[in-house]
């Protein structure tokens, strides 16, 4: 659906070197820190920056070659973007409709006044859960077969989080081949959604995996100085000295727990996988 | 394009009160006044809401957005120059009809002159809009009034600089402009068409490249 290959975007102070696949069918979540790189990732995606070198491939087409009939095909919602604070929903409706073919203006409508989005009212004037839902609900009425969502989450309470990951759920069963790359940096949203998760550090990828293995298989083994020496740390990803000792991050939870029945072995969070990858160093 | 056109024509629909009162008090000038020609000058300043709505593109990064959707760079260009063609042109015909119903009720006004005047905004029309939108595009709201004012005082110092460099080269200016040779009406309407057609061209050209160039 969207490959990635080396994509490398140079600013002053960053440099951006990321692949990345998203499977048909399959929701993909890209985490990391503010500055982490999601954002650029995102944006020379969708062609709004030159890359410096790499490939996008959308739908197995070159970005390069992509027209804007391709564009039709992808639903997109960016964090610090969107359309104009100056117009209304009744504003954008012809808008959307005479931009995409597939345009599905009962289930727009029908969608927005489920969640109560006034009409007549300046986008401006939204709420931030309010403007969130719009942007998704953009992105998502004209059919699209990819939806490239960057941080649709940021800055919404929990109810109305959940709202839209609903909103999320439902665009991915009403098509079995439909794919979405989404970015947060709260974990637990992507932890309900998503197949796979990409992390993302200064520009890299470094790490990624199935959430169902992310939660099952990944623990944090916290050891004191004494056992961390014994460990057998093949299995060990990261490890970072505590005050207690030391916490180890692996992917081999059971093999841990089998082998070594007497130290303390905790479910890792993604929040602490991040942490770890981040700050913990490698073995 | 045409989803942008709506967008335009919506974002315009905004700012209805501000263009509503232009238009009364230049009615009510003219409506007291004998000469209605300055109507004319209507088209000048409503046209520039296509910069306007440049802005309004570009407002809290709206352009980002505006880009993801299908909408190619060089058609977000071209749709730009229509909706300012399609603006220009609404706002001078409606100007001409009621400068001339203003002409008709008012005895003293001179309606041959009006349409001259009418004939004169029309390619001032287009030639303003096609410099100031490759500004706008480049340098954005703010900065491209200042790189337009850069330009035009340029444009005024080397026309100072000919003209003193003309006189230090004693070359007689004026003796050249009256015998140029005289030219018939039409041959010079066709090449100020011309004329129009490339500043268009060239500045659509300059546009699109500077779109293309463009990060969001």
């Amino acid at each position: 659906m969207l490959k990635i290959e080396h994509l490398k975007k140079n600013y002053d102070n960053f440099s951006l070197n990321c692949s990345l696949e998203v499977h048909h069918g399959c929701v993909t979540g890209l985490i990391g820190q503010n500055g982490a790189g999601k954002s650029t990732t995102f944006k020379a995606v969708l062609g709004l920056i030159s890359a410096d070198g790499g490939s996008v491939r959308i739908f197995g087409k070159d970005l390069q070659e992509f027209v804007s009939e391709d564009r039709e095909n992808i639903g997109v919602a960016l964090s610090d973007s969107g359309f104009s604070g100056y117009l209304t929903v009744k504003d954008i409706i012809p808008i959307l409709k005479n931009l995409y073919r597939n345009f599905d203006y009962s289930f727009f409508t029908e969608q927005t006044r489920r969640f109560q989005l006034p009409f007549d009212k300046k986008i401006k004037d939204f709420s931030t859960g309010m403007k969130a839902k719009l942007k998704v609900l953009v992105a998502i009425s004209h059919k699209a077969k990819l939806l490239i969502l960057d941080e649709p989450t940021a800055g919404l309470d929990v109810i109305a989080r959940d709202e839209l990951l609903e909103i999320l759920r439902e665009f991915m069963e009403r098509d079995e081949e439909r794919s979405i790359l989404i970015s947060s940096h709260i974990s637990s949203d992507l932890e309900t959604i998503c197949d796979d998760i990409y992390m993302i550090h200064e520009g890299k990828v470094i790490l990624h995996e199935d959430t169902d293995v992310l939660l099952s298989d990944y623990a944090l083994l916290k050891i004191d100085e004494e056992q961390f020496k014994k460990l057998d740390k093949q299995f060990v990803l990261r490890s970072k000295k505590e005050n207690y000792g030391y916490s180890c991050l692996t992917n081999q939870k059971r093999y841990y727990a089998e082998n070594y029945p007497r130290i303390a072995i905790e479910k890792g969070t993604i929040d602490e996988v991040i942490t770890m990858m981040i700050r913990g160093q490698e073995s | 394009m045409k989803g942008l056109l709506v967008k335009d024509f919506r974002l315009m629909k905004g700012q209805k009160n501000f263009y509503f009162i232009i238009i009364a008090i230049a009615i009510g000038i003219a409506a007291i006044s004998d000469d209605s020609s300055f109507l004319l000058g209507l088209p000048l300043v409503l046209s520039l809401f296509t910069l306007n709505t440049i802005s309004y593109d570009e407002f809290d990064n709206g352009n980002a957005f505006l880009f993801t959707l299908p909408v190619s760079r060089a058609g977000y260009v071209i749709e730009k120059y229509c909706f300012a063609f399609l603006i220009g042109c609404s706002v001078w015909i409606f100007t001409i009809f009621l400068a001339l119903v203003l002409g008709l009720l008012n005895v003293k006004a001179d309606v041959s002159e009006t349409m001259v005047t009418a004939m004169a905004v029309l390619p001032a029309v287009i030639v303003i809009q096609a410099i100031m939108i490759p500004f706008q595009l480049k340098f954005g709201a703010e900065k491209g009034r200042i790189a337009l004012l850069g330009a035009l005082g340029a444009l005024f110092m080397i026309s100072i600089v000919l003209v003193k460099a003309a006189k230090m080269l004693k070359i007689d200016t004026a003796n050249f402009v009256n015998h140029l040779p005289m030219i018939s009406k039409s041959a010079v309407t066709a090449m100020v068409l011309v004329i129009l057609v490339i500043i268009l061209l060239l500045s659509l050209k300059a546009s699109i490249s500077i779109m293309k160039h463009k990060e969001f």
